[in-house]
């Protein structure tokens, strides 16, 4: 693949970020396409935000993605989606999970009178469209919890990013990887998680 | 970590993190013991090391330090067996003692130790330049710029350890670490382990006087000889950038090219993208070892270069070397880098810095300037809350601090002397603590001079793991010398900040071995310190008095506060089948004063409908630290529900015989 498409993956330390990235990687790796992704591990754990860069094509090379080349951002939390934003171009697409978790500073601002109200979905929202990006918006809780598990919200997610245009990876081959990357009990699961997912955005994008 | 199972002895291109190929290299190289102490970047090493340690059959400690790791694994080397050992920047600092001299002696086997930078200090307490080590050392020294390269220099590295006898450092930076990438991998043929007859290899490692006069210069001939050698060539080498695209080069002035870039590890990314953008033309000199540095090849490269720019994050390494081997025979050649600052000494780099730095020296038209981008993006996210690390749900931290705050009173009264672990978070809210946190073991020495220069009280602040690291020597300093000093020690069974590492204070070692526990209680008793006080961190009110008593005696007083690591404790509970039984907020009963916001900042507790709080049951772990808090007795486990007890932590027996008693009733949901 020429050029370069870039992912940012991003969300609350504990909701599964890392696995998200490693299993796009995975299905890259057995298509033959170039790819490299940035952590960090260590502090940003215990609820902190947590955000991983991956790039695919050929002509990538550093691990993390220049401000204002990032094709996506993939959050698991609309706050994480809004603070990693200024890594997206102009015009760039935001997926994001509609379930805001308040930080526990927030919260104690709040009960001491220093801020008026939490941050919601909507202030979100209308802060990235307009900056002029195309928000995505879905519960991948509750569709994880369809599919039979709250913790395959990550999945969800990935199931989703395959329904964009743009990525270079095939839908098949991140099927295969998340089968690989899940633990056996929770395969099923975690496949009707994805394609859950899938079908979730493409919905939304045959509607647009 | 990957997917990818690295005992897979078939070669293979798979994705995986630098960390995990370093591993995959060592086996391939036929490493057999593997010793080291966990620490960011490197502690993924030591999780895979561990995964696989029974089945690869390799030898494996976890270390009381990095000293004693690099000991270890120098040990085996000497009579033997190759080894590996790898630490983070700061931990060299602890192990170089040993290495300065190890250098000297030299060992039989191969030996290599791999050393990782965080530059930007993303999880370190400083962002010291490990390069200064393999030249003050006179080891030799690689620098990788990717997971593949990584891999590729452990097996290299194995080999020059054993061709000249010496010790081998691979430094590494938190960017190559922690990347993964697809890294494509050899045959691994494996033996099993076997010991090795130490009287047939006896040779004398000391150093010390004359021997250590010979071993120095024994040294020297060795770097000498590995600065000649020139099969170093494929990692030292010069490229250039044609303005479209990467092409091998060489020495020498009829190339055309009079800009040039020097760079290596992760730098030499930043550089190729930042070209790829610039469109412009560069002879690049791309160095994978960086000692002994390869002067003959930078005059090579030097040749016909009118300005050059030095490409490296930290302080000016490359830099200072490139410019004294210019001096005198490239009279006009100009150096742009650290020093002229066009490069900042501080925190890493990346695409935009470089691309800049290289546009400023050429005067290139940048395509896109991300600076810029990130300049007008920057408001975007105005009056987001920040999102810093907390103490875990359960976290025994939290009580902990809760009660000694109380205790106090008023913190301001006490020098509070912090150490290195998950409790180093007291610095952050809510608690905003601690007067200094510095190094592994620092709460006891620095504990020692306030106690002799000021007049408040002290108390030093120190986690198990730490303890058994670097604490001991300052206890021992401090009884001897007569000190007055609180000493708590937080015990939560584990190295829980670098992912729950077993330490000499576990009963399992390394790979699920049964260790011997070292009894923290003993290890006190033992150097002369007889007032003790055992905590529980889950009780908070009852923690209070035998604290208050504890910080109004003299001496050195020791408090341990006794709880396991929410991560750790949690996830077995939850293997044993058990579910967690949450605490509620009675919404009647809240009246809102918010004791359980205010300072105590629980990833489960939000704000509800009327501002009154609520308690997230998936997020809660049921520990019950917030509800001895509420003055007005409104936060209860939800077991009472359900007919249980109103109690803090069910343990799996507890919560059998309250889903017993609650069969009629629904499962108490976790």
């Amino acid at each position: 693949m020429k050029g370069a498409f870039n992912v940012l993956y991003c969300g609350v330390g504990g909701q599964g970020v890392v696995l998200m990235a490693n299993i796009i990687g995975r299905a890259c790796a057995s298509e033959g396409i170039k790819v490299i992704s940035g952590e960090l591990h260590g502090l940003s754990q215990r609820s902190g935000s947590v955000h991983v860069h991956q790039r695919m094509g050929d002509d990538v090379r550093s691990p993390l993605i220049p401000y204002g080349e990032c094709d996506v951002v993939l959050a698991l939390e609309p706050i994480e989606a809004l603070r990693y934003a200024y890594f997206l171009k102009r015009g760039g697409t935001v997926v994001t999970s509609t379930v805001v978790i308040h930080p526990p500073a927030e919260t104690s601002m709040i009960v001491r009178g220093e801020k008026e109200r939490y941050m919601e979905y909507e202030d979100v929202s209308s802060a990235l469209v307009s900056s002029g990006m195309i928000v995505y918006g879905i519960d991948p809780l509750s569709i994880a919890m369809e599919a039979g598990e709250p913790q395959a919200e990550n999945v969800v997610m990935v199931g989703a990013l395959c329904a964009l245009e743009g990525s270079p990876v095939s839908k098949k081959a991140v099927f295969s990887a998340v089968a690989d990357s899940v633990p056996a009990k929770t395969k099923e699961v975690n496949l009707r998680a994805f394609d859950m997912g899938y079908l979730e955005l493409s919905k939304r994008l045959r509607k647009l | 970590m990957s997917p990818y199972d690295i005992r897979d002895p078939s070669a293979q291109r798979a994705y995986m993190m630098a960390n995990e190929a370093i591993v995959r290299a060592c086996l391939e190289s036929d490493v057999k013991v593997f010793a080291s102490y966990p620490g960011s970047p490197t502690t993924e090493i030591l999780d895979t090391f561990e995964r696989i340690c029974n089945d690869m059959d390799v030898r494996m400690d976890i270390s009381a330090n990095e000293k004693v790791a690099l000991e270890t694994a120098v040990g085996a080397a000497m009579v033997g067996c190759r080894s590996f050992c790898s630490m983070k920047s700061v931990g060299m600092n602890v192990a170089s003692d040993a290495l300065y001299v190890m250098a000297y002696t030299g060992v039989r086997s191969g030996c290599v130790v791999l050393l990782a930078d965080d530059p930007h200090a993303h999880s370190s307490q400083s962002e010291q330049d490990g390069r200064w080590y393999g030249y003050n050392s006179y080891l030799p020294m690689l620098d990788p710029s990717d997971p593949q390269e990584a891999y590729e220099m452990v097996k290299f590295a194995y080999a020059l350890s054993e061709r000249y006898g010496t010790i081998v450092l691979l430094r590494t930076t938190t960017r190559i670490n922690h990347q993964s990438a697809v890294v494509g991998t050899s045959e691994m043929r494996w033996t099993s382990f076997s010991k090795v007859n130490w009287k047939d290899n006896r040779r004398n490692y000391s150093a010390v006087g004359e021997l250590a006069r010979k071993g120095k210069m024994r040294l020297l001939e060795t770097i000498g000889r590995i600065a000649d050698d020139t099969r170093m060539t494929s990692f030292n080498r010069i490229e250039h950038f044609d303005g479209y695209a990467l092409k091998k080069g060489g020495p020498g002035r009829s190339d055309g090219y009079t800009f040039g870039i020097a760079t290596s590890g992760i730098s030499y990314q930043y550089v190729l993208e930042a070209l790829m953008r610039l469109k412009i033309k560069a002879r690049i000199l791309k160095i994978g070892m960086i000692n002994p540095m390869p002067v003959a090849l930078i005059s090579g490269f030097l040749e016909g270069i009118d300005d050059l720019i030095v490409v490296e994050e930290l302080s000016p390494y490359l830099e200072t070397f490139i410019a004294s081997a210019a001096q005198g025979s490239f009279s006009g050649l100009r150096i742009y880098g650290k020093r002229t600052g066009h490069l900042s000494e501080f925190s890493e780099l990346d695409v935009p810095l470089v691309q800049r730095a290289i546009a400023n020296v050429t005067g290139a038209e940048i395509p896109f300037d991300h600076l810029e981008h990130l300049k007008s993006m920057g408001s975007i996210a105005d009056g987001i809350p920040m999102r810093p690390p907390v103490f875990c749900a359960g976290c025994p931290h939290r009580g902990t601090f809760t009660a000694l705050r109380m205790a106090l009173g008023d913190k301001g009264k006490v020098y509070l002397s912090n150490d290195i672990g998950c409790y180093t978070m007291l610095v952050l809210p809510p608690f905003s603590w601690s007067d200094s946190q510095l190094c592994m073991g620092s709460s006891l020495g620095i504990a020692a001079g306030v106690d002799l220069a000021a007049e408040e009280d002290v108390v030093s602040v120190i986690g198990d793991s730490t303890f058994f690291h670097a604490g001991l020597p300052g206890l021992v300093n401090a009884v001897h010398n007569g000190h007055d000093l609180t000493l708590l020690i937080l015990d939560n069974s584990v190295t829980a900040m670098t992912g729950q590492q077993s330490h000499p204070g576990t009963e399992d070692a390394a790979g699920g071995r049964k260790g011997i526990k070292i009894d923290i209680e003993g290890a006190l008793r033992g150097v002369g310190v007889s007032d003790i006080t055992v905590i529980d961190p889950f009780q908070i009110r009852k923690s209070i008095g035998p604290m208050k008593e504890a910080l109004k005696r003299s001496g050195v007083r020791a408090i341990i506060s006794r709880g396991e690591c929410a991560l750790y404790h949690f996830r077995r509970y939850r293997r044993s089948g058990a579910r967690t039984v949450p605490f509620f907020i009675d919404q009647e009963k809240c009246r809102k004063p918010y004791n359980c916001i205010k300072d105590f900042m629980c990833p489960a507790i939000s704000l509800g409908p009327d501002r009154i709080p609520v308690i997230s049951p998936h997020i809660c772990v049921g520990c019950g630290e917030c509800a001895q808090l509420c003055g007005f007795g409104s936060i209860r486990s939800t077991a009472v529900l359900k007919g249980g007890e109103d109690r803090v932590y069910y343990t799996p027996e507890d919560y059998g015989k309250l889903k017993e008693a609650t069969t009629k009733s629904e499962e108490v949901e976790r």
